[in-house]
Parts: structure tokens; sequence; C-alpha cells
């Protein structure tokens, strides 16, 4: 077996403000040059976990800490931080608060002053560790003018240039748009295999996961329930779910057809190799013909939303949008994709009235949304923004929920019972008397949707609601958009998780560069996967291996999830028993 | 699977993060960066005389009350002075700015009968208090303001600095650590009230040399200041209570001199 | 809300190469200068000297104008305040028995029991322009002249403690992203459909400062992530550490810093002794 490079012996931790134990008995060894994965859902422990291998937990916690950690023989109670910190290298999620210098080589430079490492030495370094990285010559560039997955590479080069032992990733991907995610794994993976650094990276993004890490630990309740190589551990599927972490789709599709007694001898995690057992599928069982999808009902009525030639120049010269033109019509569930800088929040922005036209016109039911108020289409227009605690202004659930309310000089009754019916549609009664920050992050979100319906508008707008929630958080706010929907509500999300939307979009507006690349039914704009991947997005998997068996068997299906894919094979008869 | 550790329990040495006056800098830097970022939203109120402030000075005094007498005035000083750095011109005679917002800030943290600190509240009382007879004098003595003119005009420092002097700081102070909003709004505004009106006499003591205002410009500042203190008591009740109340609902660490 | 960041001056010059430590005594001396002085003239003199500087050292003509477009009522208010109310204070400051005056009010009316402009006022109160002038243009003239590391680097050689620095330093890469995020709670508050324009004086205030609470809030949250961020980089306030960034002071500072030195001791050896820079009038051009 390799070197060890970290032991966890039944490690158990409690801080010293939460209620029960947060870590419970792990005990785990961390391989030289291996990359260990850390999956699990929001509050198993994965970031504790993280923390004690640098010693913050239990030292700058406080608490009560059971067992031992050692790292490259040290042990993480007995050794201070400071020299545990040459040990390890930490990268965290927010690209934003872990970057605290004012220039690029300030930041790496950072923790090796604290080290007391020689000047001539930093010098020799900095260079070094940008160039692993990919960001040779941004020396002297401010943090404020990278991109976010700059931010977090830069993150990583500071985290190197202690030359650490283990460099320790905590969901360092989950606020980036596809392309930074991309680059950082890019960049961690070079590390890993070019330079033999050790990882361990907790992340929810199976599918990279799958690709990229030796071996993965599930974590969940604080408890170590599995540990083993991707190939291991992502079959088992109903473990996964039953802990509310979601498996690469490749691996759901597979498990299905495995549960329909199709031959499935291993079920494959990486997309290529899913390919390959789609083959031996085919083979072996029996391809019913495409399913029909019913035609969505085509749109009509007068458009809510008409945009003509909309084009937007921000004062700093940056031409945002090019001439767009589009209708939504009352009822339509829409997802609007595209990279960052590609014109989504921009467009969006218009529709609130927020941003004017440069050129051109944004009408809402006929009427041109410059003659009226931000105020006034905020009542017709919900906008549900990303981050929750930027919305939140009052000391409980309830006087948030009917802050606008009072403040439009509604009658006490109507306020009242208004407020009642959105904490009701929320599932928010019982803490409506609690402060809204003292509620976790999924239900701040839940807070802000409810002071928003409270308004009872016709259109609401969800503005990358999904960004740094685990599945189970995304779901939950997917499913009250599809509520709402069905409530007769016009509904726009703005996501970058296409593998999340099958299930409620309608209609998709793909856009790149300040241009509608596609506008089209989402079977339609999933299976156009080259205009997808001319924008850095990625199809979802099953998509992709819909696509796959298109190529084998020559008819079109134009399926979008696991279940429908799986749904598409049946046992050959007599075969297999 | 059994739940109880199985590991033996470590004896942890908790060593707690680099801090000032005990208050972790991280608070401190946040803090400043508030201030700074607030320094550039000027707060104008739309009334007869008009005027304006930014509303960074709305929270001056919270940043005392928060966290304590030095670590506020380094965070509320250090916010000040980068906004300073970032654009001078926004801030009326800069030096006096910094000056006064240390000052209030300090003031503000001592507002509390905690034993360690207890004498340090005469330094804020002593600075202002000499500030404000040096200033009613000057205006009395060189620049012919009658004396009706100059308390007129400078009333409502002299009852905040009153209010400071006496018992009534410590009250204050203890109402803001009351679980009652209405007291904690109270005891914000005043610990507000006071520890500005403070600052502000030795802050004026030192624009009074340089502007000497005749006595009709004393008459009309007898008209605003009451008004831009109503407005900035307002803000810094909104705020503070706000901001008080979510601290002890999230629970965060409370840095040992805050008054909360 | 434009972007806001620190800025420096991108062309380099004398004054871009000093040492932080010079620039700073020389903000604080020309800050007591222009505090004590009261002489117009001389006042006068200060004030354009430290903007032909400013324009030497690389400020841009625009920022100059935007300044001084900023104090403009603030100017002319001091300059009414003091011409037409000012009576006693001169008459006091000169020993003269009456004023001069620049014009009278129509009909030989009194306004608040004043009379008209006066020439003593007036020149008072070009003193205290280029007083609040002085002591404005300074602060760009030292400060966007100097690149942060090495402001920082000169804080810690001035023997400020390093915990203060660095809470400087890290203050300077927070505050944008908080006024950044300020931009955000706006939008988030008018996005509830508030109509603040149509609220009374009081509700708007309170409404208004409501952005401050999340703003806070979410700072002192994000302040936790901070230090944990702080702590795996082995930071512990400790001044005993490396510093990447040097500035030494060159004999160019020295000479500089002693003729800064030099030059305050003449002048406050002239004010005393001789009663140079204290307030005269520099003429009357006419009586009305």
């Amino acid at each position: 077996m390799a070197d060890v490079i970290a032991v966890l012996d039944k490690v158990s931790y409690k801080y010293p403000r939460s209620p029960g134990l947060v870590l419970r008995n792990i005990s785990l060894e961390i391989y030289k040059g291996e990359f260990l994965g850390i999956i699990g859902p929001t509050g198993a422990g994965k970031s504790t976990l993280c923390l004690t291998l640098n010693g913050i937990v239990p030292q700058f916690y406080g608490g009560d800490f059971y067992g031992s950690v050692h790292v490259s023989g040290l042990d993480t109670v007995e050794n201070p931080i400071s020299k545990l910190a040459c040990c390890v290298g930490s990268v965290f999620e927010d690209p934003e608060t872990q970057l605290i210098a004012t220039s690029v080589e300030n930041e790496i430079a950072f923790p090796l002053e604290n080290l007391k490492v020689p000047v001539d030495e930093i010098r020799r370094r900095i260079p070094r560790v940008l160039e692993m990285v990919r960001l040779s010559g941004y020396e002297k560039k401010s943090p404020a003018e990278l991109s976010g997955g700059q931010k977090q590479r830069l993150a990583i080069a500071a985290g190197l240039a202690v030359q650490p032992s283990l460099l320790v990733l905590d969901e360092p991907t989950s606020q980036l748009d596809p392309v930074g995610a991309q680059e950082v794994f890019a960049v961690v993976r070079e590390l890993n295999r070019q330079f033999g650094m050790t990882i361990v990276m907790c992340s929810h993004a199976a599918e990279e996961m799958a690709e990229h890490a030796d071996r993965l630990a599930l974590l969940a309740g604080g408890r170590l329930l599995a540990l083993g190589t991707p190939d291991e551990i992502y079959p088992q599927v109903q473990l996964l779910e039953e802990n509310q972490v979601r498996p690469p789709q490749v691996c759901s599709v597979f498990y299905s057809l495995r549960q329909k007694r199709l031959p499935v001898q291993n079920i494959p995690v990486r997309l290529e190799e899913g390919k390959q057992t789609l083959r031996s599928v085919l083979q072996g069982g029996r391809l019913l013909p495409p399913p029909a999808f019913p035609a969505p009902p085509a749109p009509h009525g007068t458009p809510l939303f008409s945009v003509k030639n909309l084009r937007h120049v921000y004062p700093d010269g940056t031409q945002a949008l090019h001439g767009i033109s589009l209708d939504i019509r009352k009822g339509e569930y829409v997802l609007i994709i595209g990279q960052n800088g590609a014109g989504k929040s921009t467009l969006v922005k218009h529709f609130l009235s927020i941003l004017r036209p440069t050129e051109g016109s944004v009408m809402i039911d006929g009427v041109d949304t410059q003659q009226l108020k931000v105020s006034q289409l905020a009542r017709r227009i919900g906008y549900v923004a990303q981050n929750p605690d930027n919305q939140i202004f009052n000391e409980t659930v309830e006087k948030e929920v009917s802050f606008a309310l009072t403040a439009l000089g509604h009658s006490p009754q109507v306020v009242a019972e208004r407020t009642l019916a959105s904490l009701q549609a929320m599932g928010l009664e019982e803490v409506k008397d609690r402060h809204p920050l003292s509620l976790p992050k999924g239900e701040r979100a839940r807070v802000v949707i409810a002071a928003i319906l409270a308004m009872q508008p016709e259109i609401i707008i969800f503005d990358e609601p999904t960004t740094g929630q685990d599945y189970r958080g995304a779901r939950y706010i997917l499913d009250i958009s599809r509520q709402l929907h069905q409530m007769g509500k016009t509904v726009i999300v703005i996501t970058h998780h296409l593998y999340l939307m099958p299930e409620y979009a309608q209609r998709v507006i793909v856009m790149g560069k300040g241009t509608i690349l596609l506008d089209a039914p989402i079977r339609a704009a999933y299976h156009d996967t080259q205009t997808l991947e001319s924008t850095f997005l990625t199809p979802p998997q099953a998509v992709l291996l819909a696509k796959e068996l298109e190529r084998l068997d020559g008819r079109a299906y134009p399926l979008l999830t696991p279940a429908e894919l799986a749904g598409c094979f049946e046992r050959q008869n007599g075969h297999l028993g | 699977m059994s739940d109880a550790p199985t590991g033996e329990k470590r004896k942890v040495a908790f060593l707690g993060g680099a801090a000032i006056d005990g208050a972790p800098i991280a608070y401190i830097v946040v803090l400043a960066a508030v201030t700074t970022a607030l320094a550039f939203i000027p707060f104008s109120f739309a009334l007869a005389g008009g005027g304006s402030f930014p509303l960074s000075q709305g929270i001056w005094a919270l940043l005392g009350i928060l966290l304590g007498p030095i670590a506020g005035a380094i965070s509320v000083g250090i916010g000040t002075l980068i906004a300073i750095f970032v654009a001078p011109h926004t801030a009326g005679v800069p030096v006096v700015t910094l000056l006064q917002s240390i000052l209030c800030a300090f003031a503000a943290g001592c507002m509390s009968a905690q034993a360690k600190r207890g004498g340090w509240w005469i330094i804020a009382a002593v600075l202002g208090g000499v500030g404000g007879l040096y200033y009613i004098g000057r205006a009395i003595s060189v620049n012919g303001v009658s004396l009706g003119a100059a308390v007129l005009g400078s009333l409502i420092q002299i009852i905040g600095w009153l209010l400071y002097v006496l018992p009534t700081r410590n009250l204050f102070g203890k109402w803001v650590g009351s679980k009652n909003v209405v007291l904690l709004a109270l005891g914000v505004i005043l610990c507000t009230a006071t520890s500005f009106a403070v600052a502000h006499f030795f802050a004026t003591a030192i624009t009074y040399t340089m502007f000497n205002w005749p006595q009709e410009v004393f008459l009309l500042l007898a008209s605003i200041i009451p008004v831009e203190y109503m407005f900035r008591f307002i803000v810094a009740g909104v705020i503070g209570v706000g901001v008080i109340v979510g601290l002890r609902a999230i629970g965060l660490v409370k840095p040992e001199r805050g008054l909360y | 809300m434009g972007m806001m960041k620190y800025r420096t001056v991108e062309k380099d010059s004398f004054f871009t190469r000093l040492d932080f430590r010079p620039k700073l005594l020389m903000i604080v001396i020309v800050s007591v200068v222009a505090f004590l002085w009261e002489s117009p003239l001389l006042g006068a003199a200060l004030g354009v000297f430290l903007i032909v500087a400013c324009l030497l050292a690389g400020l841009k003509v625009s920022y100059i104008r935007m300044l001084l477009l900023i104090m403009l009522p603030f100017y002319v208010l001091l300059l009414v305040a003091h011409g037409i109310f000012d009576e006693e204070l001169v008459l006091n400051y000169l020993g003269q028995e009456r004023l001069h005056y620049m014009f009278r009010f129509p009909g030989g009316g009194e306004l608040f029991g004043a009379a008209g402009m006066s020439w003593e006022g007036f020149w008072y109160g070009v003193n205290i322009i280029f007083k609040t002038l002085s002591l404005t243009l300074v602060i760009p003239l030292g400060i966007f002249t100097t690149d942060v590391d090495r402001m920082i680097v000169g804080m810690v050689k001035s023997r400020i403690p390093y915990k203060i620095t660095f809470i400087f330093s890290s203050t300077l890469r927070f505050f944008p992203l908080l006024f950044e995020e300020i931009g955000a709670i706006i939008q988030a508050q008018r996005l509830r459909g508030l109509a603040v324009e149509d609220m009374n004086a009081i509700q708007k205030v309170k409404v208004y400062a409501k952005v401050a609470i999340p703003l806070i809030l979410s700072a002192m949250v994000k302040s936790q992530q901070l230090e944990v961020v702080l702590q795996s980089k082995a930071f512990s306030g400790s001044p005993d550490r490396t510093y990447l960034h040097s500035s030494d002071l060159t004999r160019t500072d020295y000479l500089l810093g002693g003729i800064f030195l030099f030059l305050f001791a003449l002048v406050l050896a002239l004010y005393f002794l001789y009663g140079v820079g204290k307030y005269s009038v520099p003429f009357i051009a006419w009586e009305a």
C-alpha cells in the first residue's frame, strides 16, 4: 500500500454550541498522491472533517474532540495550527472571503510571510505556483479583477505555496459557473496527476468526482458510511439516494436497467463507460421504439412579455445585449441558460425596468415597461435573487413576509391574510416568530420567496436559485416553482444546473454573448448539444446517452432523464431468466 | 452503529483567533469595510434646509456598542480613513471627520458599568466637554455671538453631553443589553445620541476654529442640527436594533467588550 | 454607483517614487500649516501650490475639477456668510473700528442686521476656502501617489502595530465587495415593490436605513469564514513575520523629510515671532 499521509483514528467531535456530535467515530487513512473525494448532503460533517486536517478543529473552535488525527506524522491536537499550516493547504467555498490580500502576489505571499519564509524564497515560489494554476503574469492584478474560476485557482496557488503534503478543497466549485468549475477541476486534476499532490475534496459535482477521484468517502450525519473507489461507491444508488446524495446520471440509468434485470454486469460511473455498457445492453435487451412525446401546447394568447430588438450597452461601454427579440406568454415555464456574461441577468433586469433599453423595447401586457415604475412592476413580477441573505431586512419571519405589504399601505386585515397564506404556502407557519437568519439556508430562501408571494405576483423569476444548495435544497426550491406554475403563474428560472430542470421547465432559451442562440422546447434544446457546448454548457449525461443511443440505433430518442432512458429498454423474453 | 465516541477524549487547548481588546480581528476588518462602504452612501433628507450625511455616521456608535471602545474605535477609524483615502472630497474636513468618528465609537463603547473599563468614559467626556467649552467660549469672546445663540445652536450637544456624563450613561448602556426590543431601541438611540454629541462637541472645537461662523449661521444651525440629529437617531435605531437582534439570533460569538 | 476602489495615479513621478513616510510627514505638516494660517494670500499660495503639485504628480485635471465643483456650494456659503455677517470677528482680529464695504444692500436696507458685503469678511471667507481646499488636496497628493504595498510597508516600518496594518489592508480588499453588496440590497428592496418615492420622510429614512442591516449581518457571518481562512494561513497577528515588499528610505526621502521639518519650523517661527500667516486684508479695491 502507498505511503499514508494522514490518519484519522476514531475521530468524534462536537462544536461548543452544536447540540450533538458532528463527527462520529471516523477512521480513515489518506494515501500519498491520491485524490480522495468526500461526498454527502449538507450537514453531513464534510467541512468539519476537512478542518480537522489542519487542526482548526478543535484548536480554533474548542469543543469536545475524541480520537486523533495525524498529518505527516503530526498530531493535530498537539501541534500548533501554524505548524500544521505548512502541511495542509486549504481552499474554501466562497471565492471572495478567502482572498484577503490586495494583489495576486500578496495573496500567495501572505501565508509564507506568516510562516517567516525568507523573502527570496517567497519570490521564488510565487511564479512557480502561479504557473501550476495557470495564472502566470497575473502577479500584480487585484483579486477583484479575476473571474470566479481564477479566484479559486489563486486560492489553490496560495494553498500550494506553503508546499503542503496535502491540499484540502471544500466545495471549491459550488459558487462557480460551468466554465469556472471546469477550470478548477482541470487544475486540481493536473496537480494530482502531474505533480503527485495529494488531494482531499468535498463536492456535490457527482459527474466530475466520478471522473477525477481515486476514492470516495460517503459521509452522512457525521458518520463515514462508505469508503471506496467511485466504481464501488456510486453504483450503490439506493444508499446514495437514502442519504440525499445524487449519483452521476449514468449510474442512475444503468442502476434502473439492472433493476429491470437487463444485462448490466457492472454499473458504469463515467460517461464513456456508460456508452460502452449501452452497447452491451442493446445486444442483451430489447429497445422499445422512441416514446411519443406530445408536442407541448403551442403558446397562445397575447404575450405577457414582448421584447423587441432589445440592445443594452452598459455605461462603461460593454455591449451586453445585441438586438434580442422574444415573447413570453402567460403560464409558461421558461428556463434561461448560458455562461456568465451571456446577458441572462441583463435581460431579466429589463423585465423589471431596473435596466432601461439602450435601443428597442420591452412590453408587459402591451405596456412599455419604461412607462412603469420599478415599484409598480415589482408588484406584478416577483424576483427571487440569488443570495437570500441580501433580501432579509426584518427581525421575524412574519415581519419579513409582511414588510412590503405594510409599506404599501394595505389594510391590517389584508396584510394579515396574505401573510398567513404566504407563510402556509411555504410551510413557514411554525417558524413565523423566529429570526429569519436563525434558519438554515434552504429555509431562508423560502422566507424570501414567501415575502415575494405575499405580493401576489403573476410572474416569478428565480435567478440562480440552486447555486450553493445541495441536491435536496435545490429540488425543494424547484418544487415550489412547479407548484407556482401549476397555480397558473408564469415562471422564469435562470440556472447553470441543467440536469435539475427536465422535470420542471417547458421552454429553454440559450443565451450566449448577448444574443439568443436557441429558443426551443426543452427536449429540442437539450438535444442541440452543439449549441449548448458552444456556450460551455454540458448537457446532462442522460441526454448524451440518449444521443449515443440514437447513433447506435438510428432512431431519434429525445430523452432527458435517466428514468426516461431506462424506460426505453425491456428484458428480452427468455433471456437470462 | 453506536454513536458514542470510541476514541480517547482529548484535552483541547482552545486558542481562538487573533483579537484586539477581546474583539476578533475578522470582526474589526469586516465592520471597518462596512464603514467604508457606507461612507459612500449619502443619506439625504429632503426637508426645509436640506442636508445630507453619509450613512456610515449612523453606525459609528453602533460599532463601539458591538466591539467595545478600543476595537470599535479602531474599526471605525480605519473604515473612515480608507473612505477618506479613496474619496477625499466626500469627507468634509478629512482629519476632523476621522477624529470625530473614532471618538464617537470610543465614547459609545465606554457606555457600560463593566468594572474593567469603568473609568474610560471620562476620557471621552473630557475631550467632548473641553471641546464644547472652547467652542462656545470662542463663539462668544472672539466672534461676538450672544450667549443665547451659542447655547441654542448647540443645545442638543449640551444635553447629549450631560446625559453622557451623568449615570444615565450606564443606564443607556444597560438598555442595549435588554431583551426587550423597545428598551433596546431606546438604548441604541440614546447611546448614539450621547456619544455622537460628545464627539461632535470635540470636532466642532476644531472646525469652529477654522470656520468661525458668525451668529446668523449659528441660528441657522440651531434649526438644522436638531433635524439632522433626529434623522441620525432614526437611522441608528433602525440599524442598531436590526443588527443586534439579528446577531443574537444567529448566535455569533459576542466580542468580550460588546454592550449588546 | 460606479466601482469603488483604492486608486493610484498611472504616472511615474518624483512623488510615486518617494517612501510613504515622508509623504505622511508632508500630510501632517501641510495640514497643521493650513489650519494655522489665516492669511488669505499665504493660504491661497499653499492651495495653488498643492493643485500644481497634484497635477505634476499625475492626478487628473478632471479629478481636481470634480473636487472643486463638489466644494463650490460650500465655498459660496463661506463667502456669503463671512462677507455679509462677519463683523465682530474681523474687527477683533484687525483691531479696526469699522468695516470697508464691497457693496451695500440696495436702498441702504439691512439683511438680518447686516448692511452689505465687507472686504474684511470676504477675505476671511477666502482664507477659509483655501484652508479647506488645502486640507483636502494634501490627501490625494500623498495617498493617490502611493502604491498600496508601499503604504502598508511604510506603516509597518513606522512602527504602527502589525494588527492595525493588517486590518487596514484587508479593509482595502473587502470594502469594494460590500459596496457592491449594497447595490444588490437596495435593488432587492426596490423589488419588494416599495414605492420609496411615495413615502414620507420618516418612512423613507426607516426603509433606507434597513439597507445596512443585511449588509452588516452578512459581513459578520462572513467574518467567521474569514477567521478560519486566516487560521489556515497561519495568521496570528504577530508582527514577527517576513514581508514580501520592502521600502527603504533613500537619501531623497531623508532630504525631503528634512526640508519639510525645516520649513515647518520656519513657518512656526515666522508665525509666532513676526505674525506671518496671521489674518490680514490683502487689498481693498474699492469701497461702496
